[in-house]
This record gives C-alpha cells, sequence and structure tokens, in this order.
C-alpha cells in the first residue's frame, strides 16, 4: 500500500496514526497484499462465488409492526435532545 | 458541433410495508419525529438486523416487473459513510448479489419505442431525516425514516433526453404501482431520482465528463435540471467556460440552477464489504414461484383486454387502467354486473369524485368491488333511481354494506305501486295549472319541472320511465 491511499483511508475511517503508526501499518498491508497477490494468481472461474464462510442462510421475520422502546427510553443517555429530536452541531454552513 | 446527452439514473423506491426492513418498526411516513425507532434502528451497539420477508417479496416483484433476472441467493453488505442521519456509520445495502439484475424496461416517446436496460435492483435501507435549526445554529435527528425499506433500481446510461426520462419514471411508476411495491409518490419523498449526465459530440463512443444530481423529486424539476445541466455541459466543451470535474451536483429549482456539492465519491471509497450480521438470503423454489404467481398484469395487456373484450372506450380503459386499485375494483363489479360500461361509467366519474372530495388519490380507492357490481345492478334492474344509488355510493366508501339491504332501510326501493304514483302525479299537476299550460303549448321544459316535482314527493323511489309515461297520460287527459 502507497503513503498516499493509507491517507485517504485515514481521511475516510477519521482516523489520525502517528508515523510509527504509520510505518505499521504500512508494512503489514504490504505482507498481506502478497498474499492476496498469491490468491489472485488462483484460477478461480469454474468455482462458484462463496457468500459466507458457514452453509447458512438468513432468517426471516413477517411482516409486522411491534413497539418495543419509547424515544424517552431510546434518548436517556443522549448528551443534548430538543422536542424530540437528537441534537448534534451544525452540519451544513 | 452536434452533441449528445448520456443520462443513466438511480431511482429510489420506498417499498410498501408495515415495518422497517431490519427492525419491527413501523415504516409508516408522517409520525412524531423519533416516534417510529428502536435499538436497533438508532444503531445502538450489539443490535442485530433481522430480514422483513415482505422487502424480499417486494425485491423480487420489482425484479419480476423489469424483466430482470432473480438472484437466488442475495446477500447485504456495508457500506461506510459517516454523517449523522446513519447512527450506525454504514449503511447495509447490496453490493456483492443484488436481488435483481440486467433488466429492461421498454419506453414510449415521441420517437418511438425504446427498451432501457436495467443494471440492477437492490434492496437497501434508508437514512434518517436532518432538520438544520437556524436558531440555535444545530442540527436535529429524526431517525423515523432510518431503515425504511428501500429498493434503488440503477439504469444503464440509455436514456438521452428530458423526454425519456420522464417516459422511463412514469413507466416505473406505472409498472411498480400495480405490482404494488410503491405507491411511487414523488411528492411524499417515496419515490426519489439521482440523475447522473454526461455530453459527448453525436456519435461518439466515449463517455464524457460525468456528473450526478441527487435527490430530484419532481418531474418538471427534473426536466429543468436535464435541460440546464446539458446546456452547461456543452457550453463548457464549447467554449471552456469552466473544466468539467465529475461531482455531485444540487439543483436548486427556485433558481433554476445546478451547484457544486462534492467530489464524488468511487466505491472504493465506501468500503463495502458483506455484512456479517446478515447471512445470505436464499430463495428457493416454492417462494420464487409465489412471487412470480402473484404478479399482475401489465396495464396495456389489461387496457387492451378492456377494450377488446369488454368493449370499452380508450378513454375508459386509459382511465381505468391508471390505477391498479380502480382496475380490481372494476373487474369486480364487472363480474357481478357484467355491464363493463356502467361499471367504468361509475368508478371513473362518481367513484373519482368522491376520492377527489377527500383528497384521495386512485390508489387508495378501498371500495368493495362486488357490492359496487350490485349497486348497478338495482338501478338497471330499475329497483332503485340513480339519484339514491349515489347516495347509497357515498355511505358504502364510509362503511362495507350490503346496497339492497342499506337501499331497504333508508327506504330506496322503488315502488311499483302504480296506483301511488298516480295519486301523487295528480296532485302535482292540480297544484301547477301554469306548467301544465306550458307544456300543452310545446314547452317541453315544462314536462321536466312537473316531472322534477313528482320525483321529489316520490323521495326519488320510482322508475323514471314509468313516472313519465303516467305524467303525459295525465296530462293528455285533461
Amino acid at each position: 500500500m502507497q503513503k498516499e491511499t493509507l491517507n485517504r483511508l485515514q481521511k475516510l475511517n477519521q482516523l489520525r496514526l502517528t508515523d510509527a503508526e504509520e510505518t505499521n501499518v504500512l508494512s503489514f498491508f504490504a505482507a498481506r497484499e502478497e498474499e492476496m497477490n498469491i490468491l489472485n494468481s488462483i484460477d478461480t472461474e469454474t468455482v462458484e462465488r462463496m457468500v459466507h464462510v458457514m452453509p447458512i442462510e438468513t432468517v426471516v421475520r413477517e411482516d409486522k409492526v411491534i413497539k418495543s422502546f419509547t424515544r424517552e427510553q431510546l434518548q436517556a443517555g443522549a448528551p443534548e435532545t430538543t422536542d424530540g429530536y437528537w441534537q448534534v452541531p451544525r452540519l451544513v454552513e | 458541433m452536434k452533441y449528445e446527452t448520456v443520462i443513466g439514473l438511480e431511482v429510489h423506491i420506498e417499498m410498501a410495508t408495515e415495518s422497517k426492513i431490519f427492525c419491527s418498526c413501523s415504516a409508516k411516513f408522517g409520525a412524531e419525529q423519533n416516534e417510529h425507532v428502536c435499538p436497533a434502528c438508532c444503531g445502538m451497539p450489539g443490535m442485530l438486523p433481522v430480514v422483513n420477508r415482505h422487502v424480499v417479496d417486494l425485491g423480487m416483484n420489482a425484479g419480476m416487473m423489469l424483466n430482470c433476472h432473480i438472484n437466488r441467493t442475495t446477500t447485504f453488505d456495508k457500506k461506510s459513510y459517516y454523517y449523522p442521519d446513519l447512527p450506525s456509520s454504514y449503511q447495509t445495502t447490496q453490493w456483492f448479489a443484488p436481488v435483481a439484475v440486467n433488466g429492461t424496461v421498454t419506453i414510449e416517446t415521441a420517437n418511438g419505442k425504446k427498451d432501457i436496460r436495467i443494471k440492477q435492483i437492490h434492496m437497501e435501507e434508508d437514512a434518517g431525516k436532518l432538520v438544520h435549526d437556524d436558531w440555535t445554529d444545530t442540527t436535529l435527528v429524526d431517525f423515523n425514516r432510518t431503515s425504511v425499506p428501500l429498493i434503488e433500481i440503477v439504469s444503464q446510461p440509455d436514456l438521452s433526453s428530458a423526454e425519456e426520462v420522464v417516459a422511463y419514471l412514469e413507466r416505473l411508476r406505472s409498472l411498480l404501482r400495480f405490482a404494488k411495491v410503491s405507491e411511487c409518490r414523488m411528492e411524499q419523498g417515496s419515490m426519489r431520482c439521482d440523475v447522473n449526465l454526461s455530453v459527448r459530440p453525436e456519435g461518439s463512443d466515449k463517455l464524457g465528463v460525468r456528473t450526478e444530481m441527487k435527490n430530484m423529486n419532481s418531474l418538471s424539476a427534473i426536466v429543468r435540471a436535464i435541460e440546464y445541466e446539458t446546456a452547461r455541459h456543452i457550453d463548457a466543451l464549447e467554449n471552456g467556460t469552466e473544466e468539467l470535474v465529475q461531482e455531485t451536483r444540487r439543483w436548486d429549482d427556485i433558481k433554476g440552477k445546478s451547484f457544486a456539492m462534492r467530489n464524488k465519491e468511487t466505491a472504493g471509497d465506501y468500503r463495502y464489504f458483506p455484512d456479517p450480521n446478515v447471512m445470505p438470503v436464499v430463495i428457493d423454489d416454492a417462494w420464487y414461484d409465489s412471487i412470480k404467481a402473484s404478479l399482475p398484469e401489465f396495464p396495456e395487456v389489461k387496457r387492451a383486454r378492456y377494450i377488446d373484450a369488454y368493449g370499452l372506450s380508450e378513454y375508459d380503459a386509459d382511465m381505468l387502467t391508471q390505477s391498479r386499485a380502480l382496475c380490481d375494483c372494476f373487474e369486480a363489479a364487472y363480474a357481478e354486473c357484467k355491464n363493463a360500461k356502467e361499471a367504468a361509467n361509475w368508478l371513473i366519474s362518481d367513484c373519482m369524485n368522491i376520492l377527489n372530495k377527500s383528497q384521495k388519490t386512485a390508489d387508495q380507492l378501498t371500495l368493495d368491488g362486488k357490492a359496487l357490481g350490485e349497486l348497478i345492478l338495482l338501478v338497471l334492474d330499475g329497483k332503485v333511481g340513480r339519484g339514491n344509488a349515489k347516495k347509497i355510493l357515498i355511505a358504502m366508501f364510509d362503511e362495507k354494506l350490503d346496497p339492497a339491504k342499506y337501499a331497504e332501510e333508508q327506504g330506496f326501493i322503488v315502488s311499483n305501486d302504480t296506483g301511488a304514483i298516480e295519486a301523487i302525479v295528480k296532485t302535482v299537476v292540480a297544484a301547477d295549472p301554469k306548467s301544465v299550460a306550458d307544456y300543452k303549448n310545446g314547452k317541453e321544459k315544462a314536462l321536466m319541472a312537473l316531472f322534477g316535482k313528482c320525483m321529489r314527493e316520490l323521495k326519488g323511489n320510482c322508475d323514471p320511465q314509468v313516472l313519465q309515461k303516467l305524467l303525459k297520460d295525465t296530462i293528455d287527459s285533461l
């Protein structure tokens, strides 16, 4: 991985790594990239896509409304609320 | 140089379900802020999603209506971005194996028919709503809409004008309303559209720089935005007025201009990865077949059948096939009364009037078609007068009732007692010698006035032809 990609990922993930951490992450990903290159060199054209590591499928529920919590219960731990809204710092200039 | 516009659309449609896609909160529009929320749709740690089966039903349904291939194993993925309207910091959507792929929608414009290819239809959760409060200089968050189920229909860049885009959206709306996937009401935000547009020299096979306008929610705004954006791109290419960059733009319908919002993200920026919390959805044969069997007849097939088999006019067939609810009611009424023209007339004029008065659309019609057929028969058999039948119809919109029984209770059954009718005719004629004289002097209208008076006295419960004959006979005998 290039430094440039790492910087972009830091920005997207809202992370700020120290120089030492950056060096570690870059060497970690360099090793993973080599492993991926080996995997990519295998012809998987005829192999069915694996959608999950376990042969498992989801359960589904019926389309039925069930009220579980009240607004007050859910907002009990919120730092700030106004008129039933969660309140956050202004987003748009 | 001549240019051509290349447009691809991403259309988001809120599905007509009772509950949200991954939790049991209500998905209904219009509640008080944060009334339809629970720890799952608020993104609280440790909560696990459980897929709403009906969302998959409707996803498949939409895919089949648009001639798509249905992926029998369909999976959900996480799309990461940070914004307060998305409490878990990722949207659960479908990236690697969406429910439906590779479809077509045929549109018709003044230039004829054209097939628009559908790249994919995926199921996903909606984000919450942000309210920017100028007074307190803060942003307020409402999570009622968070996790409301959506399908996103992604077209290939096969559209080339505002006219084609409108035809495409109208066709989608008609098909999805018929399949009861969604009401597709742009004004309520249950159908929203992102327009991806680029311009290139005519005949070129290379795509130009693409810009995206997000969350367009009216057809007229979409038309204006496409015309503006096309002109802006051509101006930039011809005259070098600006450098075109790939970006997301906001359309301001009041100013009639688009404005740059942010550089367009690429798929990599969203770091899609399979959602480990939702297992693959496997659609077995029984599930697939049950959805296939539930598909409605396409609106244009119905329209042709109404004209050919029922002898309706093109106008009547067009009016009825605008709405699945109207069609269902019409077919049930016809099955009962066997008179297509009458059933169509009652629906198109009387029922639509009642709906309009209560500000409802045709899709919101809940009238029992069989009962409407019974009411029509009462009129055709001369048992209830038309005026009184309209009163019964209004009552039928408020409650489920048996029209014959209700007519009897209300005293709306036409009297066959000619003696009683004759007595009233004689009284009315004796009380209005002027109208009698006018009629005898050739004024046809005077007879109608007398007829109206008799009908009022009889409270509408009289066969109009019987009354007219008795009235004429009585005057002639004077």
